[in-house]
């Protein structure tokens, strides 16, 4: 049986759901992007002795890309926490795996470069790099899941529920359209519209996100899965009491309880076949 | 003397390949027909990709395939046999985003392998990597600093390869899938829509329209690196790149050439402002849309977005291709790309001659009679030429 992770928007809401969730997945400060919270270094050190108290599992994303003058504060992180008991790091940048390697670190990663963790073969060519983990991304059909967890040799995170990221630049958009066009605003939130859909977009540490329209709710089709090791639940802009009260009932309810509860909840790629060539050429 | 830069070039078919190689070009990179990222740019069969190869070496240039999607399980089974075959082509190289290909290429063939820009590499740690693992180039992410490849050059000491001009992608490479979303096609298998172009309603949350002169989009301005070429030499850059598998052949020619003009200069030491002003003027008129410098001196602000707004125009600029020139009768036969008269200024460029500068004072139909407007695409004419011209060179407006 899968073990449940949280991504969590705040302090309280870890320990509102400490015991409904086998652990947690934690941004850090300057080097997590696509996250609901962040936290510094010390912030974690607290919250790693109390959740390892409460035996339950800490994992950090790290998984912003990173820039040369990133490194020596990543490396530091690394260290400290390193000598922390944090289950796994979270990484996009292939630098973390070198890292791992030249400052001899004994914590574990898991392959999480968001939209590349689409098939087994680079799960276990990672896993030969020494990478026990992998988070797969959102993009693939149950059956290509199904297929990866087949094969794959890492143990898997799979996302079951939340808001899903879909587009990340080192822009900052939002801003750049205020300065070109001299505008203002109170509002210190904003999402972007096409068609009456809505996609949160946020600017944060000189990245801008943008996130889908739909909470994905994967969770029945996932739990029907034998080797997916863990289930990402992300509170992601969900209000935090809907939330919460999710987690400590989404067994019992059914899927039409969920839609009632949530409204925008989706299968997002599910149950659809991406395509990529659309035009057909005389040879 | 100055390390002399390789100059990079997209080919989308054969005849741009050869176009390119001839104009300039010190390589070109090219998509095969499954497993690249542009799978609706034409892309090159098998049989293509060999006589493409052919040629380049002919020339002593080069050919590097891209093989850089990110793969599904369904294409995992194609992937060591096509590479075989790239190898049996005798291609320089593969670019390469999914390490499992990279493990694949390195367990089946000999072929050298570059990593796609679409990995985002930045820093020297990432480079480290890939350098363990065999790599011989890096085609470093869009958003690098000057700063940041000059240590990767000093620290590393592997071949970068930097993108000198062209479209560029307003997300991180590899970190998008608005195309996903919006249309169900696969950014990261070659299907990009590039959604990054269309018009958004931006709102606060509690709906109330930002409104601006014109409405809120993702997309960049093109790159253009024309006046940095010295300083990217200067730093060691291995590979400059030109991007643009899906552009026309006037584009591909015009921008190698000038660029190969400019290199050139540069390596020679004979460059002046008023060569380096006419050939920005070039590169302006063969572009649609504004473009300028972004992350590489810093300039990643407010000012390297693009907004719609205006109808991207498309390039009328170029009036034909050489096939042919007759030395006796002073005819060269052209294949007509846009419309042009009896009494228009042009000017010819091509690989082999200088500008030419000229009225047109004849034009011949297929059947050698005289006529005073082209008017239909692909119209095969003659026109007098005092000067000899050659095939590949090309016609366009003064």
């Amino acid at each position: 049986m899968s073990k449940i992770l949280v991504m969590p928007s705040n302090k309280d809401q870890i320990k509102n759901l400490l015991n409904d969730v086998d652990g947690f997945i934690l941004g850090l400060k300057k080097l997590s992007v696509n996250m609901p919270s962040y936290y510094d270094i010390d912030e974690i050190i607290e919250l790693n002795d109390f959740l390892e108290k409460e035996g339950k599992e800490l994992f950090i994303a790290i998984n912003k890309n990173i820039h040369n003058e990133e490194l020596d504060y990543l490396k530091e992180m690394l260290n400290k926490i390193d000598s922390l008991n944090v289950k796994a790091i979270l990484y996009y940048d292939v630098a973390l795996v070198n890292l791992k390697e030249e400052l001899n670190l004994k914590t574990d990663l898991v392959f999480s470069e968001e939209h590349a963790v689409t098939n087994y073969a680079t799960i276990n060519y990672w896993n030969n790099m020494g990478v026990k983990y992998a988070y797969l991304s959102n993009e693939l059909t149950i059956n290509e899941i199904k297929e990866i967890s087949e094969n794959a040799n890492s143990k898997l995170l799979v996302c079951a529920f939340g808001y899903i990221p879909i587009f990340n630049s080192e822009r900052k958009l939002i801003d750049n359209y205020f300065k070109t066009f001299k505008l203002d605003s109170k509002s210190d939130k904003f999402y972007i519209e096409k068609e009456d859909k809505k996609y949160r977009i946020i600017e944060k540490n000189n990245i801008t996100e943008v996130y889908s329209d739909y909470i994905l709710n994967a969770i029945k089709e996932l739990k029907e899965l034998d080797n997916i090791s863990y289930l990402v639940f992300n509170s992601f802009d969900i209000n935090e009491e809907k939330f919460e009260y999710f987690i400590k009932s989404y067994k019992f309810l059914d899927e039409k309880d969920i839609v009632k509860l949530l409204e925008n909840v989706d299968k997002g790629f599910l149950y659809k076949e991406m395509i990529y060539k659309v035009k057909k050429y005389e040879k | 003397m100055k390390n002399r830069p390789e100059l990079l070039a997209p080919a989308g078919d054969l005849e741009r390949l050869k176009i390119a190689i001839l104009y300039g070009a010190d390589a070109v990179y090219i998509g095969g027909s499954i497993l690249g990222l542009r799978a609706n740019a034409r892309n090159f069969t098998m049989d293509e990709i060999k006589e493409g190869v052919k040629f380049a070496h002919k020339y002593n240039k080069k050919v590097y395939v891209t093989v850089n999607i990110i793969l599904h399980d369904k294409e995992l089974k194609v992937v060591s046999d096509y590479l075989k075959e790239l190898e049996k082509c005798k291609v320089d190289a593969i670019i390469v985003s999914d390490p499992a290909i990279m493990a694949i290429a390195a367990a089946n063939t000999n072929l050298e392998v570059h990593v796609s820009t679409q990995k985002s590499t930045m820093n020297v740690e990432a480079c480290k990597f890939f350098k363990k693992q065999g790599i011989k180039r890096i085609v470093l992410a869009r958003e690098v600093k000057r700063e940041d490849i000059i240590r990767i050059k000093e620290e590393v000491g592997i071949d970068v390869e930097c993108f000198i001009h062209g479209a560029m992608c307003s997300a991180i490479s590899g970190r998008c899938i608005l195309s996903n979303i919006f249309t169900g096609r696969d950014a990261n298998r070659g299907g990009c829509a590039q959604i990054c172009r269309w018009d958004f309603d931006l709102k606060d949350n509690e709906g109330n329209k930002i409104e601006g002169e014109k409405p809120f989009t993702f997309c960049a301005k093109d790159l253009s690196m024309i006046r940095y070429i010295k300083d990217m030499i200067d730093i060691g850059i291995d590979s400059f790149k030109i991007e643009g598998r899906m552009r026309s052949i006037y584009y591909v020619a015009t921008v190698v050439n000038t660029y190969r003009k400019l290199i050139d200069s540069i390596i020679a030491d004979d460059l002046n402002e008023s060569d380096m002003d006419k050939y920005e003027e070039v590169l302006k008129r063969v572009a649609n849309r504004d473009s300028m410098t972004q992350f590489y001196n810093g300039k990643n602000d407010y000012t390297c977005n693009y907004y719609n707004g205006r109808e991207e125009l498309s390039n009328q600029d170029f009036l034909g291709i050489v096939l042919d020139y007759d030395k006796k009768t002073k005819l060269a036969t052209i294949e007509q790309r846009n419309y042009f008269k009896i009494g228009d200024e042009i000017e010819i460029f091509g690989p082999n001659i200088n500008i030419i500068n000229m009225k047109i004072d004849k034009i011949l139909d297929e059947e050698d009679n005289e006529i005073d407007v082209v008017r239909h695409p692909r119209q095969i004419v003659k026109v007098h030429i005092d000067e000899v011209v050659y095939p590949y060179d090309m016609l366009r407006k003064k």
